[in-house]
Order: C-alpha cells, then structure tokens, then sequence
C-alpha cells in the first residue's frame, strides 16, 4: 500500500501541476498561485528522477508568478530567488544569474552588482566546476557593469576636463573600474560564443586606453577563429574598428569583402559598393557591380531605393561608356529567369509608382536596360512619368529608347 | 534589413546534443534566458536592459468561451480514425508483460480475424466453394460414409466461442480441435498465402500504430485563409478540405464580422486522395494554393479580386508519397516538394519540375524517418531543405556546390538528446530572414544571416509537437504573432516576439529577438464540449469523438479597424469541422485589477448558452451558431450512409433451430455451484480450491513418468536412433487383441467408478479435453504402450486398478505438512537457519498449483482429433471420465 500511496501521490502531484500549468497558459496568475502552493508539498517526497525535479519547477513557476501577478513586489521577488537559491545546489548559479537578469531589467543596477559578486564568490565542492558555463557568465556581466560604471566615471571626468578640473580621484576610481572590467571581459570573450555586448565593452576600453594592437588582435579573433560561429557583427565589429583607426581602403575592403562572402544581403553592402565603384581598378569596380545585384537578389532589399539608385547609377555609367558590358551580361546572365518576375512585374510596377516615384524611377532605368524598352515594368512607369509630365521621367524614356541595343546585346 | 547591432550573449558548441532530458512540463518558464543592454540608452545616467525573455506583450483576451463552428458539418458521415483500443492488444495479462518494457501490444489476431471475416471472399473465396461440401453445419451426428470427407462446423464454431470467452486466462488450454483444423488447412485454405497476407497485416498495423502517435503527413495543415486583397472589404477566403475522405477541396468565402460566416456556396473540386496539406502565399496580389495529397499535388491561382474563381494551374503525381509542398511567396507559380524517398523537387508552373536533392539518408546524422521538408528564404533561388536531424539552405542555381547549415539538432543549438525537427517555417512576412523551427520539445527563432545560432529558443511545453504552425506579421515596433498547433491534442499555443524593441519613437531599428509576453493558451476545439446543452448519453459520446478528432490545420488573420484590433483563428479538424474563435486586443493599460483580470479569462465565465444582457434576441451568436451546427450534425446522424452497413446474413439458414437453442435452464452441475457459492459466501468463507479433483492439474506427471520408466516418444526416439525403428512400429501395430481388449476392459471399469465419485470434475475436464469418438484409439496408448506398469501416469485419472480409492491428487497436504515440519527438516540434516526458506518455498507450492507446463507438440498434434460428438448436449449431461491422452 506503500507503493500504492507514493503512486498516488504521484498522481496527484502531476494533475496539480498540470492545473498550474493550464493557469499560467491562461495568464490566472493567482489561481497559479494558489496552486503552487499545493504543488510545494511535493517537495516533501521527491522520488523523481526526470531531468526536472520538483524543486527547479517551483523555481520556475514560482518566478514566472512573481513577474506577472499584480500584487507581487521586488521584495518578495528577492526574498523567493534566496530560497530558491537554497533549494537546489545544481542550479544554484543559475538561479543567482536570473535573479540579477531580473534586477537588471527593473533597473536595479546596483543591487544586480552586489548579487553578482556574491554569486561568484560561491564555492560549492564540485559543484562550482560543474557550473562553470555560469560563473564565468556571472564574471562577464560584472565585467558588463563594471564598464557601465567606468563610461559613467569617464563621462563626468570628460565634462569636467573640460572646465580644466580634474579630480585624481575619480581618474583613480575610473581606472580600477576599468581594470576589473577588462580581466572579467578578457575572460569570456576566449571562449566561444556569441559575446557581440562583452566585445564591443572591452575593444572600447582597450581603445581607451590606447592598447590597439590588443584591440584588433581581439576582434581577429573574434571574427576569424573557426570555433566561433560565423557571427556578421565580429566582422562589422572590425570593420568599424578599422574605419576608426583610419586604415587604407585596402585593408577596409578586405574586411567588407569577407563580410560580403558571409551575409551578401549585409546593410554595409551598400557602403561597399560605393567605395569599390569609387575605385580606380576595374576588377574593384565589377566586384561592386556583383555585390549591389547580389544583395538585391534578397527580398529584404526589394523596395530599398538606396540599393537600387546604386545600381542603376553603375548600370547608367556601363551603358554610357559602353565598356563592360560583359559584366552586365555576366550578372545578368544568373538572373534574367527570375528577375523579371521578382522585380519587374507589372504588379510592382503599379505598386512602386504609387508608394514611391523615385524608387520607380531607378528600378524602370535598370529594367529598360536590362529587359529593353518594350518590358512590362518601364512601360508601365515612364508612360504614368509621362503622363504625370514629370521631365526626369521623360528623360529616362529618351536614355532607354536610345541605348535599346545594349539591351539585345546583354540577352543575346 | 538591418542586422542587429548586437545580439544576445550565448556559448557556442559544436557537436551531438549533451542535455540529457525529455519532455519537460515546465521548462518554458521562469527564464529571462539573458540580457542585453538596450542601445540608445547612452544618455540616460543608468544603463537599460531587456530581457531575451519576459518582456511585456500585448494583451490578446479570448471575447468567447470557447471556439464556435465557422460551418455547418457536411452532411456525409465522418468515419472516425482508428484510436488506440482498435489496434491494441489489452488483457491483464499483456497488462503485466508490458510493465516490464516499454511498448504496445499490436492485436494482430484480433485484425486477421476481422480481415477474415470482413473479407470472407478474399479470404477464402475460391477454396471455400471447393470444399463447401466438406462442411458441415448441422447439428446431427455424422454418418459413417459421411464422416470420412466432412467436417462438423459446429463443434468448431463452439471451441472458438469458448476460446474466446477465455482469452486473457492464464490458464488457457489449447482447443485441441481448432489446433488441428487450423494444422491441417492453414497450408492450402487461404486465398493469399496466410504468411504473406500476415506479413502484410503486421506491416500496416504497425504502420497504423506510428501514425498513431505521430501522424507527420499533416504536417504544415490543411487550411489557409486568403485575406482580402486591399485588405477594406471584410471578405476573405477559406481554403479547406472536406467530404468523408477529405478529397474535396473547398474555397469559401467568409465574411468577417463578429463572428465569421461563410458567404455564398464554396468553389469546389474533387480531388484523388486525401488531402493532407494546404498551402498559399500571396504573389504579387494573386494567391497561389497548393495542395498536397499522398501522391498528388496540385496548385491554383486565386485572383486578388473578391469572387473571382480559383484556377487550377497544375497537378503533378509522385511515385513515393510527398510530404512537404511549399509555395513561393516570392516569384509566382513557384512551389517546393518533398518526396519521402529525400527528394526536393524546385516546382515551377512554366518550367516544371527541377530536382534539387536526392539523398535518401538524413543529413546530419541518422533518423530513419523519411519526412523531408523544404521552404524559401530570403533569397528566392535558395532553398531550405529539412529533415529530423535539421536544416541545410541549397541555391536552386548550384544546388552541390552551394549549400550551408542553417540549424542542426546538436549542441550548437542547445538541443536535448532525442530532440527532432518537427516543423520548419519561413517567417519572411515578418522578417525576410528569419525562420522557425519546432522540435518536439521547443520552438526556434533562426537567421540566416546567424546559422546554426538560433536568435530565439523558447520551451513550448506542449503535450504534442506543434505539426502546424501560423504566423502574423506585426507593423513596425509591434510584435509578431506567432500560433502553434498541435494534431491529436488540439493544443492552440500564441506566442509573441519582437525584433526591435526600441518602439516606433526610435524609429523601429533592428535589435536581437526576444520573447514578448507569455505563451497563451487558446481554445481547443474540444473545449466546446462543456458549455453545449446536455446530450443524450450516446449522442454525447459521438459529439464527443467528433468534437475531439485531431485538429488537421490551422489559420488565422488579423483585423484592425480604427483602434479595434482582434484575432480570428481557424482550426480544421480531421472530421472537417472549422471552428472559430476571435481574440481581442486590449490595449496598453496598467495591470488590471487581479480580480477583473481573472473573472474575463477563466475559462466558463461567460456560458456561451446564457443570454447576454447585451444582446436583444435573448441567446448570443456563438450559441445560435451552435444550435445550427448541432441540428446540422443530428441530421447527418439520422440518415445513416446504405453503404456503410455490412452485410448480414441470416443466421437460420446456416444452423438449425437446435443449434441456436441455448440451454433450457441451469444444468444440476450449475445449480450445484451456484449453491456452494452461496453457501460459502454466507459463510463469510472462500473457495480456496474451487473443488479439489476439478483442478485440472497436469504438472509433475512427466517427471514421474520418468521415474517409471522411458515415456514412448523417448522410447520411439531411441530405437529410431538405434536404427530398428521398424521393429518399434512393428511392435506397436502388432499388439495383441487381447491384450488390447483387456486394457478397454480395465479403462471401463475404473471410468464407472469415477463416475461415481465424481461427476463434476469429470465434466469440466471433459469440457477441456473434448473427447471425441475417435479419441478410443488413442486412450488405448498409454495402457499399450506401457504394459508393465499400472496406468498412473494421467493427474485427474483414476487410480489404477486395485488400488484403494485415495485421493491421489493434488497431492494430499499429509505427506507436505510432514515435511515442514521442523522435526522432519532436522532428520534430513537441513539446518535451522535454512528450515525456514525451506518451509516458505514449499508453502508456496502448496498455496496454488504451479502453471501447467507447455504441451509438447506432438502430444498437442495427437489431441486434434475431429469429435462428431455435439458439444453442446454434452455439455449439460456429466461426461465420462477419461485419462487424459498423450504420452
């Protein structure tokens, strides 16, 4: 009857969380509530052995509860994440660092940074190696907030300077901020992840304080270490970087280059463009041509005006030098099966002049050259142009007629 | 679209999953995930952070009780699928063997036999019209000539009666007859081979159990909505399956008001098979469906115009079922299909079909599930193809050389072990690079941009994995909606995210992923079921089956007009029913009072069958909705399809008057139990052996028989080993007349006077033994076949001749008692610690009599000797007594 007792307590145990659950789904945060308070006779007799014991989802539920329901305060919220804390050592790290997510959100900054301290100052038999994921999150942030402090202190001392009074011990202050910044920060950023917030702390603090080789050796890394995953933001991260430093175009094309080879559909596709459309070798010129068509090959940059007055401003040079029409013929090569139907539809066409003339106007230049003056997309908006007596409009129809057999050449 | 200036903090692992773990009830609480500081916050003296998870959403708050039908059921009758009772083998006995692993019982007997009787011509049908003059099934004894070439149905037909009267029973003997006619006649009776037919059965039991309790060929479901084109008129189009095998497909227009109503009669087309998925997106103002069946998938062109009728452009057949078909919501015309042999076929209206993949295996490691699944991306000559083991992007332009990983089940991702990839879905409505991924366990937000990192991963908890998914894209700084659906339990989960949560004031820019507001649950469509009026008890239960069939596919829409925002979402269940049910958004405003908060949510608050004041006509639309639907469905009920009766036959014709009599009364047998019963129920008592010579109790006579000397088989065997087989045989046949005679003699006598001592045990086990005419034969072999030593061998047999009249069985308690005894255990030199064990072992043995041990086949073969005798008038008259056959 021992069994039979436990396989009702079991029971009853799940139909009371499975009405918790129904409550929380529904948003009845104090009918949950009152469950919960059932459901914490269970930790009496914990014969589980699921990877979630009872005591982790009282954790959960418990601060799911305290976040919504209406009469729950940051104190009781507090009080609850310390018993928690004392209820589970396997996740007692875990714990710590939700409950300074929590602080960190309801603007608590400083009672955040008081937990983190005491988290990482933990020491639990094995258990602190088995949380090692955790801890070292917990330094990071303490890093995180460490630099808030130190760009707090630098701000003030900015503006201070400024009047040429420098107080030596807030320098003092600022410094120790930073150096117990830096060596949490350093930390993490070794081990692979996405640390995009962290990064950009610490490379702002080591061009502070002038250390630039650091700083790029730092987002090398970042960027290029294979066990990292292929992150956009490492390489923009060193773009800008180099951008700052005032590098040769060179070494910034470089940068964007990869950037380009990763996310050919990257905001900074347009930037690229315009600096390899300013450059004097040819081969630089046909990369930008490549990467303005690729990057409107995605249906984000459909309606991005900037993109298309980009190509359609290379498009307008090629045909006038008539030089490189090859490169012309060669992008379009890949997509004159569906670019017509992605860009120039008559639909789009109506669309486009309707929401915005200008956007129309570029996207009918590049249709006319690509497609000739008889497709669909340039009829239909220099005929409205035309018929709006717009003279940027009837002049597009006077380039398009004239240049018609680059059309024909690029087809053919 | 801009990529997030910075994305939340998370490590990055490669490899298989290392979190072990399973479905966890409440994994998707509790949990901020992580932090990052809001960027323009410079200024500001504090720094701000948001949460990945927790943030505020919006509130959407159900305005009925529960879901109310969008259409009145069609009037075909709907054929429920198979539950798990239909297929499943269930006794207390399989009860005990399954406790110890993990796994169903199929009840394949159960199906053969219902195949067999469904399908008698199939079955049987050439044969049975051979040998119908070998059956018989009257009643009367068979004569001499006759006996030869006929068999006596009845007697059969009794045994597998009573067979089935005892299934499940420990103590189930074998029905020698039906052992022997199944013997003898499952080589050549059987129309198909029983072996293949078998094999075949198993097969697609098997297959009906895994789509049981994971039916994937939902996947994606069967029901989309197509929004008006400008988006003024409230008139929007349903795209659904219908009929009794859900071949038909329908587009309905539906007028959206407080409650959606179907406006008009639907465009309908008939289509080949049972249509499994429906998909649309809209191209340049025109929605293209597609619609997937087992091995038929077809697309038509919807025109944005309001009644303009749909088109079918398309239809291609596949040799393997297909299990994804996509459409393009960028080039029109453009569709992906998956086949479940791991093919991606790019299909376009003008160009056909262009195959993309062709791999059998999964991609990342092995699965043996053949789903296969593919959508677009951002880019419209890249595709993403899909299986359990994750996701990989290929460019239709070089689908070999240019692909990368998008989402791998593995630890990159933080998955558990067991973790598969349910649904897939591009999100490009919202945002033109991102991307959903269920799992059984949890739910993912993916970037192309990022692969293998997913932006967002929620636990949804669910007690299904979510097969449908639908999204609503929000306007600039509003969160995006997403619904997950699951099949058999027709969970209805709403979810809510952001991509940039700086708000319209800063201009809406992007930043990571994060979850807003909680997960909400929606209704279900067997939610219904507690605020409908009370139903008789069986209609209850067929509403009730019908109202909780797995939900099949799921839509919805988003309505704005002026400052009034609401949801309309649609659930289609495997019957066809489409139910409705509309949330309402409430605005931004401090949390409302806790007890306001719960009295509009909690679930019954509003009766959806109780009058509101609001409304003039006395009942609310929901339920005049229902009375309609309900009366529909009564109606549907009434007339009951001709065809879907079997047929039945007239019983009189196959039996005489006789054969279908049951007993007139209670035999002298029955009575006598019935009165011991009562007697010791009266007593307060028990019947610890129901009457200890009625025990059948075969166990122990071959280890005694051994003791006795060599049984025949062990004699046979070793002179057929020795070489002088011949001389056994000869021996055998040759036995004297008299001596057989004397053996008939002594048999009759000893059976006289059992029958005198007792008839009750004589009956039941003559009840079990089924003596038959022909079975004097055999009775003579023990005697025969053991001369020298008195016939002792049989446990319910009577004593030999001249011995005294003793109890010989079970073995009287005497001699056992004596052995427990401690003085009798110290004799024997057993010392004391050990007397105890000793005793409890054997005391066990005396407390019941042990399982009787397997019959070996050969005596099982010998026991299968057709009877002429009637079973039945047998049955109520004491029987004579008779040792039991075999060696």
């Amino acid at each position: 009857s021992s069994n039979e007792h436990k396989l009702n307590f079991k029971k009853s145990k799940e139909v009371c969380l499975s009405y918790i659950q129904d409550a929380l789904l529904q948003k009845q945060w104090k009918r949950a509530a009152e469950f919960l308070t059932c459901y914490v006779e269970s930790l009496e007799k914990d014969y589980s052995r699921e990877h979630i014991g009872p005591s982790e989802m009282i954790w959960r539920i418990g601060t799911e509860i305290l976040w919504h329901h209406s009469q729950s305060r940051m104190k009781e919220f507090n009080c609850f994440m310390e018993q928690m804390k004392t209820l589970g050592v396997k996740r007692y790290l875990k714990v710590c660092l939700e409950h300074v997510f929590h602080l960190l959100c309801n603007g608590q900054i400083d009672e955040a940074y008081q937990n983190l301290s005491l988290a990482e100052s933990w020491r639990f038999g094995e258990q602190t190696a088995i949380q090692d994921k955790e801890i070292k999150l917990i330094q990071a942030y303490r890093g995180l907030l460490d630099y808030c402090s130190w760009s707090k202190q630098k701000k003030i001392l900015l503006e201070h300077g400024e009047d040429g009074f420098a107080d030596l011990a807030v320098e003092q202050e600022m410094h120790g901020y930073f150096r117990k910044a830096a060596v949490n920060l350093k930390e993490i950023i070794k081990i692979p992840g996405v640390w995009d917030v962290f990064m950009k702390c610490y490379v702002d603090l080591l061009e502070f304080y002038g250390e630039h080789n650091e700083a790029r050796q730092v987002l090398n890394e970042y960027a290029y270490n294979s066990k990292f995953p292929v992150n956009p933001n490492a390489h923009v991260y060193l773009y800008q970087f180099l951008k700052r430093q005032g590098e040769s175009k060179k070494s910034l094309i470089s940068a964007l280059k990869i950037l380009h080879d990763i996310v050919p559909s990257h905001e900074l596709m347009i930037d690229f463009n315009t600096m390899l459309q300013k450059s004097k070798k040819r081969k630089k010129r046909q990369l930008g041509l490549e990467v303005i068509f690729a990057a409107l090959d995605y249906a984000g940059w459909k309606e991005n005006a900037k993109a298309w007055s980009c190509l359609a401003r290379q498009v307008k040079q090629i045909v006038i030098s008539e030089k490189h029409l090859d490169w012309l013929k060669q992008e379009w090569n890949s997509r004159k099966d569906w670019w017509p139907d992605f860009h120039f539809s008559h639909y789009l066409a109506k669309r486009n002049w309707q929401e915005n003339k200008s956007l129309s106007w570029e996207k009918a230049l590049v249709a006319g050259i690509l497609l000739g003056k008889d497709c669909k997309y340039f009829k239909y908006v220099s005929h409205q142009g035309c018929k709006a007596r717009l003279k940027r409009f009837r002049m597009l129809k006077k380039f398009v007629t004239r240049h018609n057999p680059v059309y024909l050449r690029i087809s053919g | 679209m801009e990529f997030p200036a910075a994305l939340f903090p998370s490590y990055f692992t490669a490899g298989p999953p290392r979190e072990e773990g399973g479905p966890a009830p409440v994994a998707g609480w509790g949990e901020h995930g992580q932090v990052l500081e809001a960027g323009p916050g410079r200024r500001q003296a504090q720094p701000a952070f948001v949460p990945r998870r927790g943030a505020t959403g919006e509130r959407w708050e159900a305005a009925e009780a529960a879901a109310v039908p969008v259409l009145l059921p069609s009037a075909g009758c709907w054929i429920p699928s198979p539950a798990p009772q239909d297929i499943l083998y269930r006794s207390s006995l399989c009860r005990k063997l399954r406790a110890g692993k993990s796994g169903a019982t199929l009840d394949f007997a159960k199906q053969l036999g219902h195949f067999f009787v469904d399908h008698p011509e199939d079955a049987f049908g050439s044969l049975g019209r051979l040998l119908h003059k070998n059956f018989y099934l009257g009643n009367a004894k068979l004569k001499r000539p006759a006996r030869n070439s006929t068999i006596r149905m009845t007697a059969l037909m009794e045994d597998i009666d009573r067979l089935e009267a005892r299934r499940g029973c420990p103590r189930q003997h074998l029905a020698s007859r039906l052992r022997w006619f199944s013997h003898l006649c499952r080589d050549w009776l059987f129309e198909v081979p029983l072996g293949l037919l078998a094999d075949c059965l198993h097969e697609e039991l098997a297959q009906q159990w895994s789509s049981l309790l994971f039916d994937d060929s939902l996947t994606g479901g069967a029901l989309a909505w197509l929004p008006p084109e400008d988006g003024k008129t409230p008139v929007g189009r349903l795209v659904h399956p219908g009929g009794q095998a859900m071949n038909h497909l329908y587009f309905q227009d539906v007028v959206l008001e407080e409650l959606p109503h179907a406006r008009g009669s639907p465009a309908q087309f008939e289509l080949s098979g049972r249509i499994r998925q429906v998909a649309a997106a809209r191209v340049d103002g025109q929605d293209f469906v597609g619609v997937r069946s087992d091995y038929h998938c077809g697309v038509w062109r919807v025109p944005g115009k309001t009644g303009a009728a749909p088109a079918p452009l398309q239809v291609i057949r596949t040799d393997v079922p297909a299990s994804c078909l996509t459409v393009s919501p960028h080039l029109p015309g453009e569709l992906s299909v998956c086949t479940q042999s791991g093919t991606v076929y790019l299909w376009s209206v003008e160009t056909g079909l262009q195959q993309l993949r062709h791999d059998p295996q999964t991609m990342f490691f092995r699965d043996h599930s053949p789903w296969r699944w593919s959508d677009f991306t951002a880019h419209p000559r890249v595709l993403s193809c899909a299986d359990r083991t994750g996701l990989q992007c290929l460019d239709a332009r070089a689908p070999k050389r240019c692909h990368f990983d998008l989402f791998k089940v593995g630890e990159e991702a933080g998955c558990q072990q067991g973790e598969r990839v349910v649904l897939p879905m591009y999100l490009g409505r919202a945002h033109p690079s991102q991307y959903l991924v269920t799992t059984q366990f949890s739910m993912y937000v993916l970037d192309e941009r990022l692969p293998l990192v997913p932006v967002l991963k929620w636990a949804h908890m669910m007690k299904a994995p979510p097969l449908f998914a639908h999204l609503m894209p929000g306007k600039t700084g509003r969160s995006h909606k997403v619904l997950l659906g699951a099949s058999r339990t027709q969970e209805l989960l709403l979810l809510q995210y952001r991509d940039s949560f700086w708000g319209v004031s800063s201009g809406g820019s992007q930043s990571a992923c994060q979850l807003a507001g909680t997960a909400q649950k929606l209704h279900s469509i067997a939610g219904c079921l507690q605020h409908l009026p009370t139903q008789l008890p069986h209609r209850h239960h067929l509403l009730q089956q019908r109202l909780s069939a797995p939900a099949a596919g799921l839509a919805a829409t988003l309505q704005e007009d002026g400052p009034r925002k609401s949801m309309l979402i649609f659930q289609l269940s495997e019957a066809g029913d489409v139910f409705c049910q509309r949330l309402v958004h409430k605005a931004a405003q401090p949390p409302a009072p806790p007890s306001r908060d719960e009295a509009t949510t909690a679930p019954g608050s509003s009766p959806l069958f109780e009058a509101p004041a609001s409304s003039p006509h006395g009942l609310g639309t929901a339920a005049l909705r229902y009375r309609r639907w309900l009366r529909a469905l009564s109606r549907a009920w009434r007339e009951p399809p001709q065809h879907t009766w079997p047929p039945s036959l007239s019983q009189r014709r196959l039996f005489t008057r006789r054969d279908l009599e049951g007993p007139a009364g209670p035999s002298s047998l029955q009575k006598q139990m019935r009165q011991r019963l009562r007697q010791t129920m009266q007593e307060g008592g028990r019947i610890q052996h129901w009457e200890p010579l009625a025990l059948q109790l075969p166990p122990l006579p071959q280890t005694r028989e051994l003791a006795g000397g060599p049984d025949p088989l062990s004699n046979r065997l070793t002179a057929a080993w020795a070489g002088d087989w011949d001389q056994w045989w000869e021996d055998r046949t040759s036995f004297s007349v008299a001596q057989r005679q004397r053996a008939l003699r002594e048999r009759r006598r000893r059976q006289k006077r059992a029958q005198g001592r007792r008839s009750l045990s004589a009956s039941f086990t003559s009840s079990l033994t089924y003596q038959s005419e022909l079975s004097e034969l055999s009775d003579v072999g023990p005697s025969l076949l053991s001369p020298g030593r008195p016939p002792v061998l049989s446990q319910e047999g009577s004593p030999p001749a001249g011995s005294p009249p003793v109890r010989s069985h079970p073995p009287s308690p005497a001699p056992e008692e004596a052995l427990l005894s401690s003085q009798s255990l110290r004799c024997r030199g057993i010392p004391k610690e050990r007397r105890k064990t000793l005793r409890d072992y054997l005391s066990v043995w005396a407390e019941g009599p042990p399982e009787p041990p397997e019959l070996p086949g050969s005596q099982a073969s010998q026991l299968c000797f057709p009877s002429s005798q009637s079973q039945l008038s047998s049955a109520s008259q004491p029987r004579r007594k008779r040792p039991r056959m075999g060696f």
